[in-house]
């Protein structure tokens, strides 16, 4: 704390992903009851505990494995989850996207081994961070929530029902809330005004005219397409970002280039 | 109808759909980053990819406030107003999971 300049220089530094973690503690209460929720659920559709803790830290995709095990039967519908996993998960084609400021002139070992434990959640809350350029922020966040999730399903799990309902006190808006409030801090002047509202309109036509989750995809591409519309050439000076983000930080010469994850 | 739970069994089948789901929710994760290191760092395509984030965000919880009903839009309210003021995510959250309790509990 004495010299918080230094300590992102390091990819995956333990207080940057301590930070990380903390961070992501407002989420505990609704991440170990919708965990729980579906250790109940897999009961019910014949996984082992082991097969979901498996699932849960390799998928590590909330929605989506909720969709796959309720999918789940005797004889495994292997393709349909699969295909439906790929589905719910587009998003983090888009997901990963965004993340370049935060990978940005980090080795491609560290996006390999930053980009797993990336869910909706610590995403957000990463994104809406000033120093944006932080794996180790990432992946605290994500550890924090594997650690939540898995606990979550263990404890549903073993007691095989009985879980309070997440909607009584309200723990299914908390996800809601959590994204709306996130939003807030990713606001960086006019020029997201129009690709806002075209996504807000995109993604609620897609929400009532197309299944799942491709709301969010109908969302985001309308909002890309109003800003690459909306673009001028003087909109570049708005947002100066330095060459290499790792300087911010104070990186010695030469440690870091921008080629070096290519 | 269940006996203990079960706790270690792991099916081939299982597994492998498992690693199926995983490879597939990793590769678009590892695959969009990569991409987008592809993209220019400047002009129409920086910009469009700076205005994603937020775009993926408000395209997650609009729908889901919208379709909670009035209590969903008033709670989603109620946390975007107090994040401007108050800045803090916890705050943020407890104000809009509040009022939709209440809302609930009072009028659900």
């Amino acid at each position: 704390m004495s010299r918080p300049q230094s300590a992102p220089t390091r990819h995956f530094d333990a207080d940057t992903i301590r930070r990380g973690a903390i961070a992501c503690l407002p989420l505990l209460p609704s991440t170990m009851i919708f965990g729980a929720v579906l250790g109940v659920l897999a009961t019910q559709r014949g996984l082992s505990l082991g097969e979901l803790l498996f699932m849960s830290l390799t998928v590590f995709a909330g929605s989506a494995q909720f969709v796959s095990v309720d999918l789940w039967r005797e004889t495994i519908p292997a393709a349909t989850i699969i295909v439906a996993t790929a589905v719910i998960n587009l998003r983090y084609v888009l997901i990963g996207a965004s993340l370049r400021p935060v990978f940005r002139g980090r080795p491609l070992w560290v996006k390999i081994c930053g980009m797993h434990m990336v869910a909706d959640e610590n995403w957000a809350v990463t994104m809406t961070q000033e120093n944006l350029a932080n794996p180790g922020f990432l992946l605290g966040g994500g550890i924090f929530l594997g650690i939540v999730w898995a606990t979550g399903n263990t404890i549903g799990y073993l007691l095989g029902g009985g879980i309070p309902d997440p909607n009584v006190y309200a723990l299914d808006f908390a996800f809601t809330a959590v994204f709306a409030a996130l939003t807030v801090g990713m606001w960086k002047g006019r020029v997201d005004l129009l690709p806002w509202l075209a996504a807000a309109i995109g993604s609620l036509i897609g929400h009532y005219t197309l299944p799942g989750t491709w709301s969010i995809l109908a969302g985001a591409g309308a909002g890309v397409v109003v800003a690459a519309l909306t673009w001028r050439e003087d909109m570049d000076d708005t947002a100066p970002e330095p060459e290499i983000a790792a300087d911010t930080f104070g990186a010695p010469e030469g440690t870091y280039s921008t080629e070096a994850g290519k | 109808m269940m006996s203990f739970p079960d706790l270690t069994t792991f099916s081939t089948a299982s597994v492998l759909t498992i690693l199926g789901m995983a490879i597939v929710t990793y590769g678009m994760r590892l695959g969009g980053l990569l991409m987008a290191d592809r993209l220019p760092q400047q002009g129409r395509w920086a910009h469009v990819l700076e205005r994603l984030p937020g775009a993926v965000l408000i395209s997650v919880w609009v729908p889901s406030a919208l379709s909670a009903g009035a209590i969903g839009i008033a709670g989603a309210a109620a946390t975007v107003i107090t994040m401007i003021f108050v800045r803090n995510l916890f705050a943020a959250m407890v104000a809009g999971m509040l009022l939709v309790a209440a809302g609930r509990y009072f009028l659900g």
